[in-house]
């Protein structure tokens, strides 16, 4: 890599409903990443902002509105919709031409003023077919979910058991919007939304402002002491009628080896030390870890089932407690890097893991049973 | 095969409910006091309308809060003269920014009060560096249109 | 500063307003049009940079998913650049970062819009937040016809003049289109007949304003090593870009003497090398929905000084055959697939330094600009390309 790329800095708002307007919110968050990067706004070079349109908050050209609140008044900058992971990306890339020291990655989504998550995402189907037959991201998931229940023979409970663990981990999370200590049958006697989905298998509409300060090599060793350096990237887009894809063969597996390549890494289950993996219906979770190598295909029962990924395992996934306790659709890949970081800085807070973290993987995805992926990995 | 394809007529309509947030609800608010209120920026000194939680530029809150006036000078305009769906007023109608006396920055309103209808009116009456003033509904809701609009002073 | 990146081919739709052929077709016909025309397969791509106007212009959110197959992205890195109407040079600039980085070595950038299927004027709207500013601003050219009225005033510039003006920019492209295969609108116009139209948003008239266009836009992104092992001659090496945001609320900011398009251009010749714009460039793509505002772009990218615009577009000046031709493809007064179209400002700069412009060939052309507005009248995005490295 040409240079590389650092983040000096976050900042995350809570995923509960608040009371501020979207402007305000973005600017107070955008703010105190500023503040603890220990910068004005005038040294941020340029802004690459995360955000979806009109559906995903009642404003087209979302970045229009923020624009300011994003300290990009008369800075370069440029925008990503749907994956708040590509945002992370292009500004890295943008750092790593050289052209840019610094640079603001800013992930907005807005979820307590939004339509329902499904409203919004029935309408990633065309308006002839899959629409008219209501397709969306929850009906995409229960099918997926029973196919690889069916294939796999992976357990009900075994899928309840990620809500369980999630949940838990989130009493830890200051920011987390849904929480606390539930058992397996509590999850699978919670509403049947749409079988074998119930409902506190569904990831919840939050709110989440997330803003990362990226530094060049250099101006990052400036900056501070703990850099965490951005090792790997890659994405995958798959195929757009829902009734053409193998779901259980999808594309997470092409983004992780590209992003695994870049950052050298050949054994994910030994070198990767932490995951926060976008898991918006739980047994997905498991599948994703299968798809990132971190079990065998159809293990991810197992692996749950083992300890292996709980707050104090030998390989935990989603300690903040993921998506399914903060769900802001957009900015969610980012929150999984911003996660990953505080957890490689140890600055956690009480949902900090018990082991040293060096390397981390943070997973992004979003459309119907994961029709794009993103991986990024984030290393000490 | 035919030459003339299918097309399907529909419609979206989708439910939000948007937070004002603090500065705003104050800002509106007061328009049902008939008050417009601007916040001031103490870096750069600029009193910005309608009110702001913070400032663009220097990127620091805004910490005091102005009442300016309700007359002020238009800086442009423009005559609307066509339709689109789900346009706000029925055109003919004049959009206008307003300093207004005591403010940094352009207000954004209409400017009304006068025949709309015949352009050599308009034409005659509107002339950027005019002065107008708001007129107010009787009833206000704390809403933008508690200004009916501004009218030449 | 990064690797150097090259255009390598460009591939455009035929723009219009185009009921036989569904949206995904549409974005197809453009990229099939590209890999003919650089003779590259889907295979050779290690990146896709997808974008377009809001969701709201055609019913349908995050197109990159509903594009996956007719973009043959399927398998591959995918980034949506969306910033409103200067999406298209964002995803430019998108392609640019990605190969320059190098994170890749060939990317293809696709633009789109179909905007027949909606209303865009009530989607503009929606770019203004609903509590203030979406009360008040007539759409896109009630924005526009305010900021040229800032602009006639502050520069005392007779109205009359600015008429005239615009009046002339029309009827020359117009005339353009007709050499143009890609262009939508294709209609002889005179000057009395810009003047005489009706009244859109006073002083814009009808004759001064783009029209809705369906359209996709394509372009493929090359390293310097990736132009070499394809042995290609004539490609459009990326010289410069540049891009900045104003406020979002209208009036706060001086839209006559407007920073975000005096700095973008500034970013983007300092790159370039470029001291003397009207000099050195020898074609711009500006982009120019409204004639009015045309004007102002020369202004700020200083193609002339503060006020002269009007003056020199009279003289000829910035006509095919003049000292800096602006727009030869008709520009985006006459086609205007918003989410493609900067992207086909930035392919038609490219063609022409490529020489492969056809019968819009400005001859001899070496280094043009490619350009495109967006935001609530807030953002600037630039491009320059040249035919050496
Ligand atoms: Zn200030």
């Amino acid at each position: 890599m040409a240079n590389r790329v650092a983040i000096v800095a976050v900042s995350q708002n809570a995923g509960a409903e608040s009371k501020d307007n979207f402007y305000d919110q973005a600017y107070r968050v955008v703010k105190d990443a500023l503040d603890k990067a220990g910068m004005s706004r005038e040294e941020i070079h340029t802004v690459v902002s995360a955000s979806s349109d009109i559906f995903h908050g009642g404003i087209s050209c979302a970045n229009a509105y923020y624009w300011e609140s994003s300290a990009a008044f008369l800075k370069p900058g440029s925008r990503q919709d749907g994956e708040s992971l590509f945002a992370l990306a292009y500004a890295a890339m943008r750092i790593m031409t050289g052209k840019h020291d610094t640079a603001l990655v800013v992930g907005l989504c807005k979820g307590s003023e939004n339509p329902e998550n499904d409203t919004c995402t029935h309408m990633f189907t065309d308006p002839f077919y899959q629409r008219e037959v209501g397709l969306n991201e929850t009906v995409a998931a229960a099918l997926q979910m029973r196919l690889y229940m069916e294939r796999f023979g992976v357990a009900h409970e075994q899928c309840a058991k990620v809500a369980v663990k999630n949940l838990g981990n989130a009493l830890r999370n200051p920011y987390a919007h849904k929480k606390g200590i539930y058992t397996i049958d509590a999850v699978l006697d919670s509403k049947r939304v749409i079988d074998p989905l119930t409902a506190m298998q569904i990831a919840p509409k939050s709110e989440g402002i997330i803003a990362l300060v990226l530094a060049s090599e250099n101006k990052a060793k400036k900056l501070t002491d703990k850099p965490v350096w951005l090792k790997g990237y890659s994405s995958s887009l798959d195929t757009f009628n829902f009734g053409d894809r193998d779901l259980l063969n999808g594309q997470l597996k092409n983004a992780a080896s590209r992003a695994y390549k870049m950052a050298g890494i050949t054994n994910p289950r030994k070198e990767v030390d932490l995951a926060e993996i976008t898991e918006p219906y739980a047994f997905q979770e498991l599948l994703w870890c299968e798809d990132l190598g971190f079990c065998d295909p159809g293990g991810g029962g197992k692996l749950i089932d083992s300890g292996a990924t709980q707050r104090d395992g030998a390989l935990p996934v989603n300690a903040s407690g993921g998506v399914l306790a903060n769900n802001p659709y957009v900015s969610r890949g980012l929150q999984r890097a911003v996660e990953a970081f505080l957890q490689i800085r140890g600055e956690a807070g009480e949902h900090q893991v018990g082991k040293k973290v060096k390397t981390a993987l943070a997973h992004g995805t979003h459309g119907f049973a994961g029709q794009c992926h993103a991986v990024a990995i984030l290393g000490s | 095969m035919a030459k003339e394809f299918k097309t399907l007529l529909t419609e979206i309509k989708l439910p939000y409910e948007l937070a004002y947030g603090a500065t705003w609800t104050r800002f509106f608010e007061g328009m049902k006091e008939k008050k417009i209120y601007g916040t001031k920026c103490s870096r750069c000194g600029r009193i910005l309308v309608p009110a702001r939680t913070f400032c663009p530029r220097c990127f620091v809150d805004t910490d005091e809060w102005v009442e300016v006036s309700p007359q002020g000078t238009v800086l442009t305009w423009s005559y609307a003269n066509y339709r689109y769906f789900g346009m706000p007023m029925d055109p003919p109608f004049i959009s206008a920014l307003i300093k207004l006396d005591g403010a940094d920055v352009g207000f954004l309103h209409i400017v009304a009060g006068f025949d709309l209808d015949d352009f050599d009116v308009v034409r005659q009456t509107v002339k950027t560096g005019m002065r107008v003033k708001a007129v107010w509904e009787d009833e206000r809701k704390g809403h933008i249109m508690d200004i009916r609009h501004f009218e030449p002073l | 500063m990064g690797r150097p990146v090259a255009i390598i081919g460009v591939g455009q739709t035929k723009h219009g307003r185009r009921m036989d052929v569904s949206y995904p077709d549409l974005v197809r016909e453009a990229v099939l049009r590209v890999f003919e025309d650089t003779g590259l397969t889907p295979n050779d791509i290690d990146g896709v940079v997808s974008g377009t106007m809001p969701s709201m212009m055609e019913g349908v959110a995050l197109t990159h998913f509903y594009f996956a197959d007719a973009m043959q992205a399927v398998g591959k890195p995918i980034m949506k650049t969306e910033t409103c109407g200067s999406t298209g040079v964002s995803i430019a600039h998108t392609a640019f970062y990605w190969v320059s980085s190098g994170m890749a070595d060939i990317v293809l950038a696709v633009g789109h819009e179909k905007m027949n299927e909606g209303d865009s004027q009530a989607t503009m709207t929606t770019v203004c937040e609903p509590f203030y500013q979406r009360h008040f601003v007539a759409g896109a050219p009630g924005a526009f016809s305010m900021q040229s009225r800032v602009w006639m005033d502050n520069f005392g510039i007779p109205e009359d003049k600015v008429r005239d003006a615009a009046a002339y920019i029309s009827k020359t492209h117009h005339d353009s289109a007709f050499d143009n295969p890609y262009a939508h609108v294709k209609l002889r116009v005179t000057i009395d007949d810009v003047k005489n139209s009706k009244i859109i948003t006073y002083p814009i008239r009808l004759l001064d304003v783009c029209p809705n266009s369906d359209g996709a836009c394509a372009v493929i992104f090359a390293s310097e090593e990736a132009v070499r092992k394809l042995g290609r001659k004539k490609v459009a090496w990326v010289k410069g870009i540049g891009f900045r945001g104003e406020e979002y609320y209208f009036g706060d900011s001086d839209k006559a003497v407007w920073q975000s398009a005096i700095q973008a251009a500034k970013e983007a010749y300092d790159q370039a090398g470029i001291n003397d714009p009207r000099k050195d460039l020898d074609v711009a793509e500006v982009y120019n929905p409204f004639t009015f505002q045309e004007m102002m772009f020369y202004e700020c990218f200083g193609f002339c000084g503060f006020g002269e615009a009007p003056d020199l577009v009279l003289k000829g000046t910035f006509a095919r055959g003049g000292q800096l031709p602006c727009d030869p493809s008709g520009g985006t007064l006459c086609t205007n697939p918003i989410g493609a179209t900067g992207l086909i400002r930035v392919a038609e700069a490219a063609l022409q330094v490529m020489d492969k412009a056809g019968d819009h060939q400005i001859p001899g052309s070496k280094m043009a600009l490619g350009h495109a507005m967006g935001g609530a009248d807030q953002f600037n995005g630039v491009m320059i390309v040249g035919s050496e490295l």
